[in-house]
């Protein structure tokens, strides 16, 4: 079971991904699928997993060999896998929409996108370090409102 | 009052009209609601078993009954006195309601997802020692129907008809006392089975009310909805025999509270509700 409901939580994020390429074309249908309905859907299930299978797990998160412990049962697996996805994907949707905001071409968050997608800090850095580069300001109270 | 001051209500419709009578309680349905999406997976992918049935039945009847509760407390909470949400000690009140609400929540869905009930569980000295501070935050959640109660009687400019407040107060008003003195008893007799067979694998469709013997939860469920059946009957006899009228709400309040002590007395003596259905 497990391993069948990977594969269809993989599309399901894939699908957020190229939705977030074609942002510029679909900016809203993009955001409300990879900023919400998605990690919302990834959320759900990833709960439900906890609920179910936590308590069979006989891991710890006090040592890494426990945390170890805790992902040796599958469905625990699946569920630390969905976490990657659905926070992958939204902060591959934050990086689109801060972008936007900034005025960032988007050819220049292509390839923070696809490091988000492969390996999620490596985007991240990436984008913060573009963000510096501009000179934006990289934390604000509020958009909009001068510190 | 200057230009300055001067902001014109905005026009609120729908949902944010309703949850504005009382933010904090609306806020909380809406995520018991949200949280059914979650159980309602983990009750598909259950291999487990509590008292013959999945363990996450329990936790969604909760989920939908504190979304029910919440909810409706919404709805009266627009005849409660103009300024009482802003009072500190109301504030006070609701914030410790909205934690009890969610430890009540909270325990549940761990007692399940430990694969063990969460009433009468009698191993582990955490869940031993929960259980009574669970009885009282349910107390302390449920006594919100008692201040309300109170505060609608006494709010002179309620936009209420004569029936359907003293519907309203009545039915909230009974509800605190009515669920202490039922659900109180079931917490005592270590198990809501009085005879027949202790499982709710053959229970009443959609309820699990026992079929073969007396089950507690049949009063408690009565005595914590008269906030909805009395109210609900205000309305309709409001139409029917007018607005004015407060006699049948009065007829249909203590038939209710009678309803009340007859299951409670059926399920104490071991009898099924409805045993006829078989």
């Amino acid at each position: 079971m497990a391993e069948n409901w990977f594969s269809i939580a993989n599309m399901a994020a894939l699908v957020g991904w190229l939705l977030l390429l074609a942002s510029p074309f679909i900016p809203r249908l993009a955001d409300l699928y990879a900023a919400l309905v998605a990690p919302c859907l990834f959320a759900a299930a990833y709960v439900a997993l906890i609920l179910v299978y936590f308590s069979s797990s006989q891991g710890a998160f006090s040592t890494l060999a426990g945390v170890a412990r805790v992902f040796e049962v599958p469905e625990l697996l699946l569920a630390g896998w969905l976490h990657y996805l659905a926070f992958d994907l939204f902060v591959g949707a934050w990086i689109v929409r801060t972008a936007r905001k900034e005025n960032i071409s988007f050819p220049l968050i292509f390839p923070c996108l696809f490091f988000t997608f492969l390996f999620g800090p490596v985007g991240y850095l990436l984008f913060t370090g573009l963000r510096v580069a501009r000179g934006n300001r990289l934390w604000a109270a509020e958009p909009g409102v001068s510190r | 009052m200057t230009d300055i001051a001067y902001k014109p209500e905005p026009a609120l419709g729908g949902w944010r009209r309703f949850s504005s009578a009382e933010p904090a309680l609306a806020a909380t349905g809406v995520m018991m609601l949200i949280m059914m999406l979650p159980t309602t997976l983990a009750l598909l992918i259950e291999v487990r078993t509590v008292n013959g049935i999945n363990p996450w039945i329990k936790p969604l009847k909760f989920q939908f009954s504190l979304a029910a509760y919440t909810l409706t407390l919404v709805l009266f909470a627009r005849y409660l006195p103009v300024g009482l949400l802003e009072t500190r000690w109301y504030r006070r009140f609701m914030t410790a309601v909205v934690f009890a609400i969610f430890a009540e929540m909270a325990w549940i869905m761990a007692a399940s997802a430990s694969g063990h009930g969460s009433h009468f569980y009698e191993e582990g000295l955490i869940w031993i020692a929960l259980y009574p501070l669970m009885g009282l935050f349910a107390v302390l959640l449920t006594s919100t129907t008692t201040v309300f109660a109170w505060h609608i009687w006494k709010n002179q400019s309620a936009d209420l008809s004569p029936a359907v407040k003293s519907g309203v107060v009545i039915g909230l008003a009974l509800t605190l006392p009515a669920t202490c003195i039922t659900a109180g008893y079931l917490a005592g007799n270590g198990g809501h089975w009085v005879g027949g067979t202790p499982s709710d694998a053959s229970g009443l469709a959609f309820f699990g009310w026992a079929r073969d013997g007396g089950d507690l939860r049949v009063a408690h469920f009565f005595a914590t909805h008269a906030m909805h059946f009395i109210p609900a009957f205000a309305v309709l006899s409001a139409l029917i025999f007018g607005a004015k009228n407060r006699l049948p709400v009065y007829g249909a309040s203590i038939a209710f509270a009678a309803l009340i002590a007859i299951t409670f007395v059926q399920a104490i003596n071991g009898q099924p509700f409805l045993g006829f259905l078989g």
